[in-house]
């Protein structure tokens, strides 16, 4: 789903306006100004007279509910992992352009057309659904080139990685997946570990490079196709409601979680991994609007393909409003 | 090297049976009202029958009211909330796809009025902040209802509200060629409007001190303009500045509520002045040829913001707040004047005038980012919400039959819509927050 | 008396309806008004007259769209007005200025206030004493036309000369 045009935004308002407020029982008759005074006063009385400060705790109600989630409360969480996201530009439209990069011959061959599609939506997203359609028709095909040349680019794989390594580092990988705050406590080490599998590994990487930024381990089953991730990622963002003249506007959220075979969230996984831009008010507010969108759109779970769970078991997704605000 | 790296891949496969994270990127959500179920409250007694119902109408058109919430009707309810300690059943709420739920209750002992509420974010099944309690009086019972829609408000889009707040401005009357205005003070929602002064004398461009308690104002009552400051509780007004062949205009309050900012003129000269409302002592803080007014203050009081046209047209200017060197802001094609700057201290809405329209327009205080919110035949003199979200202003129809109403816009350029008044309206300035 | 009584009718009536609310100040010199003779007082015929000043000397000048500058015309009117107050000392006026819709509220006080004060300075500078000459500013508030086309703005852009005598 597309942002919706201003014209469309009045109409859903149009049809809840307010009515507007009647104000003639209120109209005094004009009169000289020492006659207003009376009435002026009172309204003043009830306005200076008539609420307690707000910021009084209910004590007498007792209302047992869930822990909230922690990362909110845990700052550590930001600054371990402060510019994860930005470094491989987790755009999966994005990542055929830089594929090419990080291993320029098996990048060629495993998406020869995939590739080129996707480049044009990473400039309109609107068009994701052609790349959607395009990629489709070119799965088999990927699949099989990307088993096929996996064992030539091994070797320029290496160095590639190693480089996006410190920026790229997997933030759970290493682990076994469901225990977020120790996962991402953890991080750090874990990411040493992942650097000498991951050069191993590497012709199978590039394999998923075109789906997944995230180079280190060796994922099992197929990897996910970008028409997949697409298509997974135009779930979510159906449901992603920005506030475009809020502080939150202004920031972007990276927010990871974690699935189960059937494509439902595990409430408990869904975590704040970093922010950037606004006050820590605002990064709350935007984690939980990503939040929301999260679990709203899953339904009765998201459809992922299953015989690829342990691609996509893991998920870190993140909102940048930076395009929706207006400028 | 082929066969090397299959074992290799097995090798990973039996050691290392996890996979990295699947990592995306989302840069384009929607843009639409955060839909929210507030089902009537629940009345602890039964005098409180009738304020269950009008409190959660008014906190929803408060909310609604704003363009970033739609109301689910009570009629589309699975279940709803008939005690307020029993748990909340979200997946009911899930249902109708309320993301916010609002649940309160109500009681009313003679005069005085008890509200409790809490707000849950459904599809995180918990609740969102700490349940609260205010009381107050019968009479009051909007506020009380303004105050629970700014915790909701603030809650889900984590920034304060604007709701519990008034508007000072000059009420409207008669034709164009026998225009009646004076002084009038509303509820931000048009409800509850009183009269600060008769219609006899021309009176313009009422501001609030920074606490809500009085008004500066400009009137012709001694033939000339002249600046005022009224007590809102009382309504007793003195003027500040009557020196002969002088006039004097567009006065602001700085942040301490202490000082002001004005204009004067003398000798067809107009600059700006600032004056300690204790002694009444004023100094000069601008001593162009040209025309410098509409002055306003930034938030921590330390600069002010004008207009002038010492460059050939009206445009923006910054300067201390003791006067002396002030630099230019504005640079866009057309005329720029009353600058307001916002309570969150980022930006500065204006009146832009370009190709024969007129614009209510922000920028930030640098002058950059400028954007245009509104376009029409005139649009003019902006404030700001308590929060920096909403500005209001005069929009005046052209023509014999013209006629002049306060309109508010957010600041996103959306949500543009009239704020109902008995028979029009200009000059509004918003209330700061109700204490 | 009853011819002096009209006079003061007349000019309470005029001072009246251009400017509600314009107080004399101190601006009056004190001496008794007189009419001429042979005129029928009061009238416009009457050269002395406050309706002659306004419609044969003509109590308005006009300004382009933000100046404040006297053009060639209004100086002829404003020469006109100077001559007719050194002819008949016993006023004062009030020099009223206005703008047009086109501009904001402040800005246009302070216009309007330009506009005033450079008739005024005008009038001083053909010898009429600053002491009986006092301005204000209306800006925007009192269109003397009401459409929103040049053809209103244009006489809404001036300057009104207001005759003040109340002493008797």
């Amino acid at each position: 789903m597309s942002v919706i045009s201003s014209a469309e935004f009045d109409a859903i308002n149009e049809a809840y306006q307010a009515p507007l407020v009647d104000t003639s029982a209120q109209v005094l008759l004009p009169t000289d100004v020492s006659e207003a005074a009376p009435e002026v006063s009172s309204a003043i009385d009830q306005t200076t007279e008539s609420v307690a400060p707000p910021a009084r705790p209910d004590q007498n109600v007792e209302v047992t509910r869930p822990q909230p989630p922690e990362p909110l409360d845990q700052p550590e969480i930001v600054t371990v992992i402060p510019d994860q996201p930005k470094p491989p530009q987790p755009t999966t439209t994005d990542l055929p352009v830089t594929a090419p990069t990080a291993a320029p011959r098996p990048a060629d061959r495993v998406a020869p057309e995939a590739v080129a599609p996707p480049e044009e939506d990473a400039i309109v997203d609107e068009q994701t659904q052609e790349s959607v359609s395009l990629a489709d028709t070119g799965q088999k095909t990927e699949k099989q080139e990307q088993v096929a040349k996996a064992p030539e680019a091994a070797t320029t794989e290496i160095i590639t990685e190693a480089k996006e390594r410190p920026s790229g580092a997997p933030s759970s990988s290493p682990r076994p997946r469901a225990r977020p705050p120790e996962s991402e406590v953890a991080k750090p080490q874990p990411t040493q570990a992942a650097e000498q599998e991951t050069v191993d590994t590497s012709s199978v990487q590039d394999a998923l490079a075109q789906a997944m930024e995230a180079k280190p381990y060796a994922p099992l089953g197929p990897p996910m196709t970008s028409g997949e991730t697409d298509a997974f990622r135009i779930s979510v963002q159906a449901c992603w409601v920005v506030d475009v003249g809020s502080e939150a506007a202004n920031v972007t959220v990276t927010v990871a979680m974690s699935l189960d075979r059937d494509g439902k969230v595990d409430d408990n996984s869904l975590k704040l991994l970093a922010s950037e831009g606004g006050s820590e008010s605002a990064a709350n507010t935007a984690f939980r609007a990503a939040r929301r969108a999260i679990l709203r759109c899953q339904k009765d779970g998201y459809k992922l393909p299953v015989e690829k769970y342990d691609h996509w078991r893991d998920i870190e997704i993140t909102f940048n409003p930076e395009e929706m605000r207006t400028r | 090297m082929f066969r090397f790296l299959i074992l290799t891949m097995f090798w990973i496969t039996a050691t290392v049976a996890h996979a990295a994270p699947l990592r995306i990127e989302i840069k384009n959500g929607v843009i639409e009202p955060l839909p929210f179920a507030a089902p009537y409250f629940v009345a602890e007694n039964s005098a409180a029958n009738q304020l269950a119902e009008d409190l959660v109408t008014v906190i929803s058109q408060d909310l609604v009211g704003t363009g970033l919430f739609r109301e689910i009707p009570q009629s589309a309810f699975i279940s709803g909330i008939t005690s307020f300690a029993s748990p909340i059943q979200y997946a009911d709420w899930k249902a109708i796809n309320a993301q916010a739920l609002l649940a309160g209750a109500v009681s009313v002992e003679g005069g005085s009025v008890t509200v409790k509420f809490r707000v849950y974010d459904v599809f995180a099944n918990q609740e969102l902040g700490a349940g609260l309690k205010f009381s107050g009086t019968k009479d009051g019972w909007r506020r009380i209802a303004h105050k629970v829609a700014d915790v909701v408000y603030s809650r889900i889009t984590g920034e304060s509200g604007y709701f519990d707040s008034r508007v000072v401005f000059v009420a409207e009357s008669g034709s164009k060629g026998q225009r009646r205005k004076r002084l009038a003070i509303m509820d931000y929602d048009g409800a509850n409007v009183t009269y600060l002064t008769g219609a006899d004398d021309i009176v313009l461009a009422p501001r609030f001190s920074p606490t809500g308690d009085r008004v500066l104002y400009t009137s012709y009552e001694t033939g000339f303009p002249r600046i005022y400051v009224m007590d809102v509780g009382t309504a007793q007004r003195r003027v500040l500045q009557d020196a002969q062949g002088t006039m004097s205009f567009a006065p602001r309050f700085a942040p301490d509520g202490e000082t002001i900012v004005y204009s004067l003129e003398q000798g067809g000269n107009t600059d700006i002045y600032s004056m300690t409302l204790a002694s009444g002592q004023s100094r000069r803080l601008t001593s162009d040829a040209s025309i410098e007014t509409a002055p306003s203050f930034s938030p921590d009081g330390s600069q002010i913001v004008f207009e002038s046209d010492r460059s050939g047209s009206q445009q923006l200017y910054i300067m201390s707040a003791n006067g002396g060197a002030a630099k230019r802001i504005s640079f866009g094609d057309g005329r720029y004047g009353t600058p307001v700057w916002s309570p969150r201290g980022d930006m500065i809405a204006f009146t832009k005038q370009s190709k024969g329209r007129f614009h209510i327009g922000v920028m930030r205080t640098d002058g950059s980012e400028e954007r245009l919110l509104t376009a029409s035949f005139l649009d003019e003199g902006p404030t700001w919400s308590p929060n920096g979200r909403v500005i209001m202003f005069t929009r005046e129809t052209q023509g014999v039959t013209g006629k002049a109403n306060l309109y508010s816009v957010d600041i996103s350029g959306r949500n543009l819509k009239p704020v109902p008044t008995a028979s029009g309206g200009s000059d509004p300035a918003w209330s700061p927050l109700g204490k | 008396m009853k011819n002096r009584y009209r006079v003061v009718l007349i000019i309470s009536a005029l001072a009246l309806a251009a400017c509600s609310n314009n107080k004399p100040g101190s601006y009056l010199d004190g001496s008794a008004g007189t009419t001429g003779s042979g005129f029928e007082a009061g009238s416009a015929s009457d050269p002395a007259s406050p309706a002659y000043f306004q419609q044969t000397v003509g109590d308005r000048v006009y300004f382009a769209v933000d100046q404040a500058t006297v053009d060639g015309a209004a100086q002829a009117t404003l020469q006109a007005q100077a001559d007719w107050l050194m002819a008949n000392s016993e006023y004062s006026m009030t020099i009223e200025g206005h703008a047009d819709e086109q501009g904001t509220r402040e800005y246009n006080l302070a216009l309007g206030a330009r506009r005033a004060n450079a008739v005024r300075e005008f009038l001083t500078s053909r010898g009429v004493s600053g002491d009986r000459l006092q301005t204000v500013s209306y800006g925007k508030e009192r269109p003397a036309e009401l459409c929103s086309a040049d053809s209103c703005y244009s006489l809404n852009r001036r300057a009104v000369s207001v005759l003040n005598n109340v002493n008797f």
